[in-house]
């Protein structure tokens, strides 16, 4: 920048160190030679560093420097010198810009110091104000609040997980529909390598999962019924079997009480009553390992259980950066730069302009 | 892949770079016309098996060891060919084809068999970020062998090798390019990663040693406006940052854990 247009010496010489080429490299090397050794830290102290993934800076930062200061303290530090070195590049571009009519053959390599001072600011502003979180279980038909975005709710509609033949997971396509204060703003089948992005959120597959809803039984006369919690089958106009729980995992003590153990399929039980007109003519737990309770079977329902019934979940990720537009933006810069600077490079070289570097 | 197609492509290179000793010794410029022959030979054969690998995969195939020295060993013999052509650099095509012969013998005995490509990696992204990485790659290898080159005829003076100012040129321009492919490479992977696991910048140990390569190589990009560096500092800083190259391509890979493993 001109001389002439600072009245203070001490302001022109501190607009020469911000623009200053040996500052720029010094800081760049504050921070390669920081960051390398704070990545073998960080792989040597996986307890310290897992969440790193999992968060975003702004909260795994502080709570990671509250358990071990001595081994965080190089990822501010060099989060500084990033910073720095990003006002210097900043300081530069002003500069350049002040006498881009002489220098417009540098509009590539500026290009790039823009798109790396966009991509600085927007990592600072995701991960200062964005979340991580997940993974979120949702089966078909649920609906789930955003978190830390009030108003917003999203719901899986659908979920089908693509498997090939060998058993190895293709695809987890999930139908959503997103709303915001009650109104549908979106709706959108997501896919690996496919998330819904809205308003800074990226809603992303992450997995999926299977869980026992209740059995499938064979009853004569009948066919195939399904049970679970809280399901009606009328055996005859007079009779009506209810299920209150089913259990995949259950324990019955001494006492005859009866408790969940897990969720995994081991030893299911139904708690069943039996209801007529008059009333409820018998009530209890039906082990499916065990024989049919006396109860049933003077009612005279035989049932033989056949399958589990299984329901599949999906698992989501839920991100939000409210920096990733300035991001790609920084990122749509540096490859204009790149491709620019490719072409001055050798264009300068040919007509000799500077012909030495 | 046929392992005979292999042997015989790293036996043309290995005849190259053989060729390039002999021209050393003997100063004939015929043997070196010749090895520049087979090289050419060499990276027609290596186009056409990755592109039959390509096209049987339907995927660019660098998702192991094999394939990634594969793929980084025809970067690097077309980079050398760029450089040959533009500036007949010669003898220094020893010491990058010699880098050549390592790259493609760590991949000779390595199963040549195409891996599943995991669903995550299917998308035009995960090829641009591959492409990128391993042609910057190539020419970060290029600028190790010219800076390793021009210490030599620093001190050596000899007429088997370019000036210094042609040395200090072609690393240059070799660290010009390197970088910015490689940036590129950042862009498709951020925007991939992105997509795929809703973040931009990952704090696993392999996205952070590129970020490290990348600071290093943007850190020479403004290193060659000092002075005092010109020369021969920029070419003991175009080692070292070779030693970070492999270090993030190969030394994360084989020996830490990270999202990026080599098997």
């Amino acid at each position: 920048m001109a001389s002439g247009k600072w009245p203070n010496p001490f302001l022109l010489k501190l607009w020469a160190l911000g623009c200053s080429l040996k500052l720029a490299i010094a800081l760049a090397s504050a921070a390669t030679l920081l960051i390398m050794g704070g990545s073998l830290v960080m792989h040597y102290n996986p307890a310290i560093f897992a969440g790193m993934e999992q968060e975003i800076m702004g909260r795994w930062l502080p709570e990671a420097w509250s358990r071990a200061p001595l081994l965080v303290f190089w990822v501010p530090l060099s989060g500084l010198c990033v910073l720095l070195f990003a006002l210097n590049t900043l300081c530069c571009l002003i500069d350049w810009l002040t006498m881009v009519r002489v220098r417009w053959r540098k509009t590539g390599e500026y290009l790039v110091h823009t798109g790396f001072i966009l991509l600085t600011v927007a990592y600072l502003w995701g991960n200062l104000s964005g979340f991580r979180s997940g993974p979120h279980r949702l089966a078909p038909g649920d609906r789930m609040s955003i978190p830390n975005m009030p108003g917003y709710l999203l719901q899986l509609e659908e979920f089908t997980p693509q498997i090939e033949p060998g058993g190895r997971p293709l695809d987890m396509i999930n139908k959503l529909v997103l709303w915001k204060n009650g109104r549908q703003v979106l709706q959108k089948t997501i896919r690996i390598n496919h998330p819904l992005i809205y308003d800074g959120l990226v809603i992303l597959p992450s997995s999926y999962g299977q869980e026992i809803q209740g059995f499938r039984f064979h009853l004569p006369g009948t066919g195939l019924v399904d049970l679970a919690s809280g399901s009606r089958l009328p055996i005859s106009p007079d009779l009506t079997l209810v299920v209150h729980r089913f259990l995949a995992d259950a324990h019955q003590d001494r006492q005859g009480r009866v408790m969940e153990i897990g969720s995994r399929l081991s030893n299911p039980a139904l708690q069943i009553s039996l209801l007529d007109p008059s009333g409820t003519i018998w009530q209890g737990w039906y082990f499916l390992r065990r024989q049919l309770p006396e109860g049933m079977v003077k009612a005279g329902i035989y049932l033989r259980p056949v399958e589990p019934v299984l329901t599949t979940f999906s698992l989501l990720t839920i991100n939000r950066d409210p920096g990733d537009k300035m991001a790609l933006t920084g990122g749509f810069c540096i490859t204009v730069g790149v491709i620019f600077a490719f072409f001055s490079f050798y264009r300068k070289r040919t007509i000799g302009d500077r012909p030495e570097i | 892949m046929s392992k005979t197609l292999l042997y015989l492509l790293f036996a043309i290179y290995l005849m190259a770079t053989s060729g390039y000793l002999l021209h050393i010794i003997w100063r004939r410029s015929f043997v070196a016309k010749a090895s520049l022959v087979l090289i050419f030979a060499g990276v027609i054969l290596q186009t056409a098996l990755l592109g039959h690998r390509w096209w049987a995969a339907g995927y660019l195939p660098v998702t192991n060891l094999f394939a990634t020295l594969f793929f980084f060993s025809w970067a690097l013999a077309l980079i050398y060919l760029y450089f040959e052509l533009r500036y007949r650099v010669r003898a220094t095509g020893l010491f990058v084809m010699l880098l050549n012969l390592v790259l493609l013998g760590g991949a000779l005995p390595r199963d040549t068999a195409v891996s599943v490509l995991i669903p995550a990696l299917d998308t035009p992204l995960f090829s641009l970020h591959i492409i990128f990485s391993f042609v910057g790659y190539a020419f970060f290898a290029m600028a190790f062998s010219i800076g390793v080159l021009y210490l030599c005829q620093a001190r050596l003076n000899t007429q088997l090798l370019p000036d210094l100012p042609t040395l200090r040129k072609i690393n240059e321009e070799a660290i010009f390019l390197g970088f910015g492919l490689f940036t590129l490479c950042m862009v498709a992977g951020s925007i991939w990663a992105h997509i795929a696991w809703g973040h931009w910048f990952s704090w696993n140990i392999k996205s952070v040693w590129s970020v490290l390569v990348w600071m290093f190589y943007a850190g020479m990009c403004h290193a060659k406006f000092i002075r005092r560096w010109q020369g021969g500092v920029y070419a003991w800083l175009s080692i070292a940052g070779f030693g970070v190259v492999l270090f993030t391509y190969l030394g994360i890979g084989l020996l830490l854990e990270s999202n990026h493993p080599l098997e």
